[in-house]
């Protein structure tokens, strides 16, 4: 991971310390609301529907179990004893009063985290695989460049006070689990023939009211180029993005007004004159950086072949989850865990404060301290032996940690909705959870095979609903919460965004719904054909018409 | 009463900005800040004049902060200060204006940001470029100057400091 240096600390304990300053001249009312609603987001303060959330940035995913730890104490000291993983890799406080925000900043400072720039008009929390570094389909680990750039972009002196916020996602693997055709920018890290490494941008893309797929703008962009280039983006950006219009602010809109072949031009003439300016990353820079991610010293092992297949059959449970939530790691011997948050009763991605405290327990005993958030909104332990698979999960169960779920139907991808957010249509908790206990048949699950289950209470989509296999969006009709579903959308390396199959429903119409269109699938599918693959076949017709069969 | 901020310090106003309606003067003297129209139909005017302005150290012109910098660069010539109008506080398009008349036009008179100016804008405006800004009053004022100072350093060039962090610190340890 990486590691503050003096540098890096004093910057963190002076932005919390202007960060009270701001705070205190507020409260003595020398800050209007509107004034002040744009120092706080940019300090990740939100002010939602009952009280204020505070969104703490966990950079690229990555924590240290000490770091978890400090969570969990800050979740008991200034909230109710639980925390809400978000679909960006970040941890968010659904109840700290505004009066207490600058201590817990200052007991973050203390453990190297911050809550900078996790809101408001500009750049957010870089986000990427959150296995990177350790997944077996990995070239390049992002992480790197990940903490370069978020480095770069704090109180960036010219990009703090863009258009519209602005997410940048890194994938360094063949799958992409960071959903970079969906980001303002997406990098993809590539090694070339002669091990150099290159960046392809894609830029444009994104969920919210008008979602998009991003456009390649650059290919090949040589390692030392990666901020001037940005830079030039950021530019670009910031001189003629849309400011009339908060719905037409972001980046995609500008790609798509200019068209990617123009918009690419104007950032290379840009970049023309950064190219190889002071920004340009020095061997130096990126050694060091890069240290700070080498691969802990793993002691050889052995892969447990034969050790798993024994407990596998001895327990169908342990099957189960190892099937789903056991991914390949680059070392033998080695296994990554997905530590699922979704157990029934419990809204997607919240974990208490004993949860914390023992997940970081078992990353000190059964990895290297090391943690990671998914956008699934799950814990993952990269660094698991696999002789220790069966004990971690054990544990795990006593946690409700170990469904065994993960990339199935009831990993549900959900945001706060309404019984949080003030953006909010609709509530989205309670479709998650009327899903998740209609379907707790495991064998069942299984058999659907991988399916993404997205759903945002509002066009905001930060429940991604456009890229889940199956999205449902909460709409406000007269007042009343509706459903819209849409099917066939995906965030992977295929991209795509979900198509609406028709008007929208009641709540309570929701799970019939969504069986009528399991059972299309079920019925149509090919031999062991996923769920996306047999609706890119089938397309979205015969769902139409079994859902909307007897409908006028 | 608005407080003017140069280098860092309090300071009287000497310059007096003249507004796009204002038809006002038709040659005004030293310590006038023209609209951008105003200013390019000047420097337009008979060698006379343009020479007159080339001499005389003290005036200078406002845009918008949405203005493009190419129609700004041809127009630099004799201006001792170029004043950037930020229509709201969260509108960072001055910002890029800013970076871009110091390093892409090389403009070294003083570059002053007025509007709607929140003394918390003030260290952005500070390391892209400008050497002075107007805010509310004199309180303001201080808070900015404070808030310009409570970050030591930062990771990124700037305007102010070229060298990033990285190039600076990192040799050191």
């Amino acid at each position: 991971m990486y590691q503050y240096q003096d540098f890096d600390q004093r910057f963190i304990d002076e932005r919390v310390e202007q960060y009270r300053e701001q705070t205190e001249r507020y409260l003595r009312g020398e800050l209007t609301d509107e004034q002040f609603l744009q120092l706080r987001l940019r300090n990740g303060l939100y002010i939602q529907r009952l009280a204020p959330m505070l969104r703490v940035a966990i950079p690229y995913g990555t924590l240290s179990s000490r770091q978890l730890r400090a969570l969990a104490g800050i979740s008991r000291r200034y909230d109710k004893g639980y925390g809400h993983l978000s679909t960006r890799q970040n941890m968010q406080f659904n109840w700290p009063e505004l009066e207490s925000v600058p201590d817990i900043l200052g007991d973050l400072a203390k453990v190297q985290m911050h809550a900078i720039q996790t809101s408001g008009s500009c750049i957010r929390n870089v986000t990427t695989d959150q296995f990177a570094g350790v997944a077996d389909d990995e070239s390049v680990d992002a992480r790197p460049y990940c903490e370069i750039i978020r480095q770069w972009s704090s109180q960036h002196p010219e990009f703090d006070w863009l258009p519209r916020k602005f997410k940048i996602a890194l994938n360094g693997a063949a799958s992409d689990r960071a959903a970079i055709h969906v980001h303002d920018i997406g990098i993809r890290v590539e090694r070339d023939t002669s091990g150099n490494m290159t960046f392809d941008f894609l830029v444009g893309g994104g969920l919210g009211r008008t979602p998009a797929i991003a456009s390649v703008i650059r290919r090949g962009l040589p390692e030392p180029h990666l901020l001037t280039y940005l830079e030039a983006i950021l530019r670009i950006y910031n001189r003629h993005g849309r400011r009339d219009n908060k719905y037409k602010a972001r980046v995609k809109i500008l790609v798509r007004a200019m068209t990617p072949e123009v918009f690419a031009e104007r950032v290379d003439q840009e970049w023309a004159c950064l190219k190889d300016g002071p920004s340009t990353l020095t061997a130096a820079e990126l050694d060091h950086v890069k240290a700070c991610f080498a691969p802990p010293g793993y002691p050889d092992r052995d892969d447990q072949t034969a050790l798993l297949a024994e407990q596998r059959l001895k327990s169908p449970d342990f099957n189960n989850w190892v099937r789903n939530n056991v991914s390949g790691h680059k070392v033998a011997g080695y296994a990554i865990a997905t530590l699922s948050t979704k157990y029934p009763g419990v809204p997607s991605g919240d974990v208490s404060d004993a949860q914390m405290e023992a997940v970081a327990d078992w990353a000190d005993e059964f990895g290297f301290g090391e943690i990671r958030i998914s956008h699934e909104q799950n814990f993952v332990l990269p660094d698991v032996a696999q002789e220790n698979l069966h004990a971690l999960w054990q544990r795990a169960g006593e946690m409700a940690l170990a469904t065994p779920n993960a990339g199935l139907l009831t990993d549900i991808v959900c945001c706060p909705g309404g019984d949080y957010c003030s953006l909010a249509n609709a509530k989205s908790i309670p479709i998650a959870q009327a899903i998740q206990q209609r379907y707790d048949d495991y064998d069942y699950l299984h058999d659907l095979g991988p399916i993404d289950l997205n759903i945002s209470g509002c066009m905001n989509a930060c429940g991604h609903h456009h890229v889940g296999h199956i999205g449902i969006l909460g709409v406000d009709k007269k007042g009343a919460e509706f459903y819209q579903v849409s099917l066939g959308g995906d965030a992977g390396s295929d991209a795509s965004l979900g198509r609406i199959i028709g008007p929208s429903f009641a709540r309570d119409d929701v799970p019939r719904v969504i069986e009528q269109i399991l059972d299309v699938y079920v019925s149509r599918r090919i031999e062991e054909e996923p769920f996306l693959s047999c609706f890119r076949r089938i397309g979205v017709q015969p769902f139409k018409e079994r859902v909307y069969a007897g409908a006028r | 009463m608005p407080a003017l901020v140069k280098n860092l310090e309090i300071v009287d106003d000497p310059w007096t900005l003249i507004d796009s309606s204002d038809k006002g003067d038709p040659a005004p003297g030293e310590g006038s800040i023209l609209p951008f129209e105003h200013w390019t139909s000047r420097a337009h005017a008979t060698t006379e004049t343009r020479v007159r302005s080339l001499r005389s150290p003290g005036v200078g012109f406002w845009v918008d902060g949405e203005v493009d910098v190419e129609r700004v660069r041809d127009h630099l010539d004799g201006a001792s200060l170029v004043a950037v109008k930020f229509p709201a506080f969260a509108d960072g398009r001055g910002l890029s204006l800013g970076v871009l008349l110091r390093s892409r036009c090389g403009f070294t008179g003083e570059l002053r940001a007025f509007g709607d100016i929140l003394p918390d804008l003030a260290q952005y405006l500070h390391r892209s470029g400008f050497d002075a800004f107007v805010v509310e009053d004199h309180r303001a004022a201080e808070v900015a100057i404070a808030s310009i100072q409570s970050i030591t350093d930062h990771y990124q060039a700037s305007v102010l400091q070229p060298q990033p962090a990285f190039r600076r610190i990192r040799a050191g340890g």
